[in-house]
């Protein structure tokens, strides 16, 4: 067996490999990624307050900490046995479509969008937010920034911190609004709503209507079966902030439907010993491996995951999207990890417009915004992260102080479809030991396409992910390296 | 001249928090109207966002590095940059982030731009409060040379 090895973060660390595994045809049998792990978090925080874990888990990583401070507060919600005021749910997720608005077009414009919008024959180097305004202009370029922005300033007017949020506490928010503040919102909002607007439309023409591009995303090396799951309210629409977590099977028809607190009976995690990350699996399916297909318990969480484990969406100009991008990629539900993009930039327009029904809604300046809590107890939260479901789950003691606590995070959630989209890029470029020089991007293509976060990858080079691939003979035997970006 | 000092790094995360250990105890020895300190436990684009509109950005984090000694530290400037705690998968580098601010609006990025760096040989990678007893033993040289860099444009600060 030979060994082929990508090593996708940096040689500052040395973590984050992907390892391909060739038969002894030189073909590809397995490919394997593995990342880091922050480790010691349950023992950091056992014996702390509880009501401290929504700041302490916002810092868990700088990339979701709005996601982990709700599913936190959620916790709470559920621990202390208390139901926040109806004005607190809505502002709590108003501001959570603030953080879906930055996330999503950060995203699109600047990490995955460039595959396609600068293309993905591009040099690497090209294929970054400076070439996507090289291609698209100037103006384009400061509506982007601009319009991030302005989902960083609504997270911030409402959480009292951009990146740190202050605002969840259980029973509700800290916070309320002012007519000031409403005023400020209402503006950015209606400007977000035209920007995703115009990005759905840019995707249509920059990518839509490229045939070669709509070919790579119906490609088979990008395609795979898995279930879907996400988070749905009570008529089965995609729903970030509450509701029932849905999986739908490889026919697009539901599986599984079940409330947070049951997610342990739903849920196993697999453990292999090549890899930090534990493999979720549904529980009623059973693990089968790193494989797809009805007999797998492997699913899919995210964007493509969220809007193939629903209906449709609940806002009137995102759910005529979802229904075009069925319609254009062939039916439901669509298997092509690359749509994952498509379905991102729907999701941005549903963000938008959510965002204005909750800031017209007279209720959002209420100043009821909190319950009081009752005795410490269990609670489990869940909440839609940009990247896909997210659970925190703590036990308190009588005192209110953290026993244990448990995290399953968006990115764990897909670890073995990453996987899997990796092997599949992998096979479709490396044949009979030949290996094609589109190794590298085809790899990092497909799992960009998640979205993934890796929570140690902080530190990394500029200008592009790095990534390094060696290959070894089926002795293990190192004969060829290629890099990028190192 | 309007100069902002950052502090980089996740409190909760050992030795990486050393650029928020730096700004704290810079705090007790800075105090002018021009100097803003700040925290900030994020990077690329968010890193970049609290720098504009200042004339001087000083950033102080730990950095990694294959040559360097633990605890040295480093003054670095933008284009001797080759890599900063400011990037992650989901993210723009810092870098790049200055250049696209750059392309839109050139006035925004301060004129000059130093990097402060605490030389860690090891990823944190465990959740802990505190800095190991070597970068610790850094701390008060990285508060020296970023007071020395601030009185380069506001002479008003104590040299320590």
């Amino acid at each position: 067996m030979r060994m082929v090895t990508i090593d996708p973060i940096t040689r500052l660390e040395g973590h984050g490999r992907i390892s391909i595994f060739l038969d002894d045809k030189g073909d590809v049998d397995n490919a394997i990624l593995q990342v880091p792990e922050l480790r010691g978090f349950e023992r950091f925080v056992k014996g702390r307050r509880a009501e401290d874990m929504p700041q302490i888990t916002s810092r868990i990583c700088g990339v979701c900490p709005v996601a982990h401070h709700f599913a936190s507060t959620k916790a709470l919600d559920a621990a202390f046995h208390v139901d926040p005021p109806s004005a607190a749910k809505k502002l709590r997720e108003l501001m959570y479509m603030g953080y879906l608005i930055y996330d999503h077009t950060l995203h699109f414009y600047y990490l995955g969008g460039p595959d396609f919008i600068v293309g993905p024959d591009a040099p690497s180097m090209k294929r970054n937010i400076l070439g996507v305004i090289e291609k698209t202009g100037l103006e384009v370029g400061r509506e982007v920034i601009k319009h991030r922005a302005y989902g960083q300033k609504i997270t911030a007017i409402l959480g009292g911190k951009a990146t740190h949020p202050v605002c969840g506490v259980p029973g509700g928010v800290s916070k309320g609004l002012n007519k000031d503040e409403v005023k400020d919102i209402k503006n950015m909002v209606d400007s977000c709503l035209k920007f995703a607007q115009f990005t759905l439309r840019l995707f249509d023409e920059i990518i839509l209507q490229n045939k070669k591009y709509v070919d790579l995303i119906l490609n088979d090396s990008y395609t795979l079966k898995t279930y879907n799951m996400g988070l749905v309210d009570e008529k089965n629409r995609v729903n970030f902030y509450d509701g029932e977590i849905r999986v739908t099977d490889q026919k697009g028809d539901e599986r599984l439907k079940f409330k947070a607190e049951d997610y342990y009976k739903n849920i196993a995690e697999h453990v292999e010993e090549w890899s930090y990350v534990k493999f979720p699996y549904l529980r009623a399916v059973g693990w089968k491996g790193l494989q797809d297909g009805g007999n797998s318990g492997v699913y899919r969480v995210g964007s493509l995951g969220r809007l193939n484990a629903s209906e449709g969406m609940a806002t009137p100009l995102a759910d005529k999207e979802y229904k075009r991008f069925y319609e254009t990629l062939g039916g439901k539900p669509v298997n092509s990890t690359l749509a994952y993009h498509w379905a991102r930039v729907i999701e941005l327009l549903y963000a938008a417009e959510r965002a204005k029904e909750l800031i017209n809604d007279p209720e959002i300046t209420s100043s009821k915004i909190k319950e009081p809590v009752g005795e410490p107890g269990e609670g489990i939260g869940v909440v839609e992260a940009a990247r896909g479901t997210l659970i925190h789950h703590y036990k308190l003691d009588k005192k209110g102080l953290i026993e244990q606590a448990n995290l399953i995070v968006a990115t764990t959630n897909n670890a073995g479809a990453i996987n899997m989209s990796i092997r599949n890029a992998a096979k479709s470029v490396i044949k009979k030991g030949h290996v094609d020089d589109s190794l590298l991007n085809m790899v990092e293509m497909a799992f960009r396409a998640y979205d993934p976060c890796f929570a140690c990858a902080t530190h990394t080079l500029p200008g592009g992910m790095p990534l390094e691939v060696n290959i070894y003979d089926h002795q293990k035997q190192l004969y060829m390296r290629l890099k990028q970006n190192l | 001249m309007r100069t902002i000092i950052v502090g980089v790094g996740n409190r909760i995360l050992g030795d990486d928090a050393v650029g928020v250990h730096v700004v704290n105890e810079l705090k007790k020895h800075v105090n002018h109207p021009d100097v803003t300190i700040e925290e900030a436990s994020t990077g690329g684009l968010n890193l970049v966002d609290l720098i504009l509109g200042y004339d001087k950005a000083i950033i102080i984090d730990a950095l990694k590095t294959e040559e360097e000694v633990e605890g040295e530290v480093k003054r670095i400037t933008l284009d001797e940059l080759s890599y900063i705690h400011s990037c992650n998968l989901h993210d723009s580098s810092f870098i790049e982030a200055v250049k696209i601010v750059e392309m839109i609006d050139k006035q925004l990025i301060p004129k000059e731009i130093i990097i402060i760096g605490v030389i860690v040989k090891k990823q944190p990678c465990e959740f802990k409060e505190g800095l190991s007893s070597k970068i610790s033993a850094s701390v008060l040289e990285a508060v020296r040379m970023t007071l020395v860099e601030l009185n380069s444009v506001n002479p008003i600060q104590k040299n320590i």
